[in-house]
């Protein structure tokens, strides 16, 4: 009744983001803008994240070792940061939409 | 000497409460993109108790416009956008992961006593909920939370 399916989306070549040492690797992705598009996210740390964006309006948990797929909409061109609610002094990193 | 000094110190606190009022905000309710659907005893519930905060409907207070009270009204309405806005529903809904995490935020907050905040409980009789309202709202979020798990 929220929920709606999310859109399709290619498969292939999902880009993917990790969380290693408090760092996130890619700290800046690149995708097309004004296209669907999915990314996986993954904590290689010890302790459990908060992928968020509040640009992108996106808010995961994800636990140590877990690999989360995350649904982004069609972005325009332009720059969505993202970061660890649950750590404030892990290095954001952001989305860049060209 | 006292009292000398206190009429000093009335007009120095006026002047500061009048230059406050320099620092305005203005206040903005930006359109409904894509609101929350769901039963009508729940989305009464959040109207009255969480949309000031947490929507793009939000009914500004006439003291909204006089500081300092205002700097912190403002203040309090992006944060609560910024972390959870019913206007924005369908966005949060297009990745159902983050459509269950806000629901289970809602669960917890809401379960725990934290929402709505003491304050504007205390300001806002309105939004003061019943143990059964809480037990509707708890209930409902934490069934769509699942709903949202096994879609996808």
């Amino acid at each position: 009744m929220l929920l709606g399916t999310p859109p399709v989306r290619a498969d292939d070549a999902i880009p993917e983001i990790t969380l290693q040492n408090g760092r996130f690797e890619p700290a800046q992705l690149v995708v097309p803008a004004n296209t669907a598009f999915k990314v996986r996210v993954t904590n290689a740390d010890k302790a459990a994240i908060e992928w968020e964006s509040f640009e992108l309006h996106r808010e995961r948990v994800v636990q140590p070792g877990e690999t989360i797929t995350v649904y982004i909409p069609a972005l325009a061109p332009g720059t969505y940061k993202f970061f660890d609610d649950f750590h404030h002094d892990t290095v954001s990193g952001a989305i860049v939409a060209q | 000497m006292r009292m000398r000094r206190l009429p000093k110190a009335l007009l120095a606190v006026g002047a500061v409460i009048v230059a406050a009022q320099l620092v305005r905000f203005a206040p903005t309710n930006p359109p409904v993109e894509g609101d929350l659907t769901a039963p009508a005893e729940i989305t009464g519930i959040l109207r009255r108790a969480c949309y000031d905060c947490h929507s793009h409907e939000t009914a500004w207070p006439w003291y909204s416009q006089v500081a300092p009270l205002s700097w912190l009204i403002h203040h309090d309405v992006n944060q609560g956008r910024q972390r959870l806005n019913f206007s924005q529903w369908s966005d949060y809904a297009s990745d159902p992961g983050t459509a269950s995490e806000k629901l289970r935020q809602i669960s917890r907050r809401v379960a725990g006593g934290d929402m709505a905040p003491l304050y504007y409980r205390i300001l806002h009789r309105s939004t003061r909920l019943t143990a059964a309202q809480r037990d509707a709202l708890v209930a409902w979020a934490e069934q769509e939370a699942a709903n949202q798990e096994l879609s996808h």
